[in-house]
């Protein structure tokens, strides 16, 4: 069992993380990330090979600063107006990690809720982050994002998840 | 008494075909054309429900059993591979009752079981069983059609290309695409082993816009240098080689939209009366393609050179076309082994399928490439596409209303050139839009099935 201390680190962690995208510091979201962190959403269920099949977003540090950068433009098209966002983490499980292991993976419960205008969206599944120490906090290695309907139809996405 | 239950029932609509030939004129289009209930269920008759239109890639029904579910005009079809060999195109509906029969998109089943009342259908569309024969009458035959999954009369192929027709006496397929063989060509030519192979790599969105709206936009080089800046510019500023993931393809491919007049110099458009469009002469601008020779474009050309020769290989992959476009909703890249497919859903509502394709006998690397350009280009997150849907539900929204009902496709008129084997024009023009219209005009004015 993991000190309560850990687990509330990295709980505080999760949550600093979903604030960031609701805030639109994504900037600062972008820094929770290592520099070859990785951010993927499957587009198949169970999907274990992000080379031989699409993912909605399969992406390191350095194509997810240009998609922060694109969020960050005032001409881009389909954010106007500015999409808001909150970003709700629950069920969080460190699946793997000691009390003084580096690194953690750790699973969680996300629902999404975005606005734009008259339009409103939900977006939900599970995701699981892996995580290392980083002085006193973490960096983001690799976050996958397993949306409950990722092999669905769906409408253009926006804001990270 | 051949009348099949669920064929597709003439329906008298109220619009002539002379409203409908006043809706286009040579240079602008009236609002209802995108935006009327009536004209669009005409599309499903005339359009959709008279063309080939393109239903499934045989490498998806390699075996007996398998399937995919689709759309056929405005009816749920499954295209199966039969245990004689054969494709066919069901309507998805039980016979006895009605029910949909299969709920997933794609799959393998021996047969297709209704789970209402148990009759077992075999790929074909043929009635294998029904329980408690006894209590049906005397004259209830399993192997009278009526009692069978509704059959599409025409399905052909062209090259692992499946097609469908819902109308009586369609022309052969070959007939239609005409020269868009080609590209259909090119894509298997590009695989060393000469074989393609649907991959399950695919996306699907939908949009809140009418199809052709998607169609129009696939074929207009002239937005994407405003559409698409905001995702131009950060990856200009972005530091080449950064990504660990992809060999810069991603940052690569948004730039590329970033074109501008010295660029569209060399593009050309071309339209067929058909209503078949393509752009030519795209690659050479730099636009979307991979210049640069690094080792894994070098062994694919060693491997196609091998298989077909140095000459040949270099006119395969230098082949330089781009959104080829076969009407009215197939567009297709060979390059990049990908194809979009537009379904209409409603009058203002629009299904857009992305897909592509591996090449047999092609290194990983160039697989991983055309799923890497169809998550750049077509995934609900993509950075390109999301900002083409937002414009075509803008454009929607703008023409619900009657203000100012005429819409402009005037730009390049007076610099086509109409030639014998259709129109050329630059890039600049919006000959492929009026290339279309015009197709849809003389098959939305044709009474007779």
């Amino acid at each position: 069992m993991l000190p309560y201390q850990t687990l509330r680190e990295i709980e505080l962690f999760v949550f600093k993380e979903a604030r960031l995208l609701d805030e639109g510091e994504f900037e600062a979201w972008l820094d929770l990330y290592a520099p070859q962190g990785i951010y993927w959403m499957p587009s198949k269920p169970g999907q274990t090979d992000p080379l031989n099949v699409a993912s909605i977003i399969y992406e390191d540090h350095a194509i997810l600063a240009i998609r922060v950068q694109r969020l960050l433009e005032a001409r881009a098209l389909v954010l106007t107006p500015m999409p808001r966002t909150v970003h709700m983490v629950s069920n969080i499980e460190v699946l793997n990690g000691e009390a003084d292991s580096q690194e953690f993976e750790v699973g969680s419960a996300f629902l999404c809720t975005e606005i734009q205008g008259e339009r409103h969206r939900i977006y939900t599944g599970r995701q699981v982050h892996h995580i290392a120490r980083d002085g006193d906090s973490f960096r983001i290695r690799r976050k996958r994002v397993a949306l409950m309907n990722c092999d669905g139809v769906h409408a253009p996405m926006t804001i990270p998840i | 008494m051949n009348q099949i239950m669920g064929e597709p029932q003439g329906v008298d609509f109220p619009i002539s075909a002379e409203e409908i030939r006043g809706l286009v004129q040579p240079n602008h289009v009236h609002r209802r054309a995108y935006s009327d209930p009536a004209i669009f269920a005409l599309e499903q008759e005339r359009i959709f429900g008279r063309l080939w239109i393109y239903v499934a890639h045989e490498s998806q029904l390699k075996n007996p059993g398998d399937f995919i579910r689709t759309r056929l005009s405005k009816f749920e079809v499954l295209v199966t591979r039969h245990h004689d060999g054969n494709i066919y195109v069901l309507h998805n509906r039980c016979p006895h009752r009605g029910a949909r029969l299969c709920m997933v998109d794609q799959g393998s089943n021996r047969a297709f079981s209704c789970p209402y009342h148990a009759w077992v259908f075999r790929p074909d569309g043929s009635l294998a069983s029904v329980p408690h024969p006894k209590s049906y009458p005397a004259d209830f035959d399993i192997a009278d059609r009526r009692n069978h999954m509704q059959r599409i009369a025409n399905v052909q192929s062209y090259r692992g290309f499946v097609f469908a027709n819902l109308s009586d006496n369609p022309p052969p397929l070959i007939e239609h695409l005409g020269p868009m063989t080609d590209v259909i060509d090119n894509l298997i030519d590009r695989a060393p082993d000469g074989e393609v192979e649907m991959s399950e790599s695919s996306f699907a969105l939908e949009y809140r816009g009418n199809w052709k709206l998607h169609m129009e936009n696939a074929a207009d080089i002239f937005h994407p240098t405003f559409v698409h800046s905001s995702s131009v510019m950060p990856a200009r500023r972005a530091p080449a080689n950064a990504s660990i993931l992809d060999q810069d393809q991603t940052r690569e491919m948004l730039m590329a939209n970033g074109f501008g007049f010295k660029e569209w110099e060399g593009i050309q458009l071309k339209g067929l009366d058909s209503g078949h469009t393509y752009m030519t002469a795209f690659y050479d601008s730099g636009v979307l393609s991979r210049q640069s020779e690094d080792p894994v474009s070098i062994e694919y050309r060693r491997r196609l050179a091998e298989k077909i020769g140095e000459e040949r290989a270099a006119q395969v992959i230098g082949m330089n076309r781009f959104n080829n476009i076969i009407y009215p909703n197939l567009i297709i890249n060979a390059q990049y082994q990908q194809m979009r497919i537009a379904i209409p859903l409603s009058v203002d509502r629009t299904l857009v399928r992305i897909q592509c394709f591996r090449l047999k006998g092609a290194p990983d690397g160039i697989f991983h490439r055309a799923v890497r350009f169809i998550s750049n280009l077509g995934s609900p997150a993509s950075m390109i596409f999301s900002d083409d849907v937002e414009m075509l539900e803008r454009c929607q929204s703008g023409l619900k209303t009657d203000t100012g009902p005429w819409i402009d496709f005037s730009r390049g008129l007076d610099s086509d050139d109409k030639g014998a084997d259709g129109s050329v024009s630059g890039a600049a023009s919006e000959m492929p839009m009026r290339v279309q219209f015009n197709a849809w005009v003389r098959h939305m004015t044709t009474e007779a099935a």
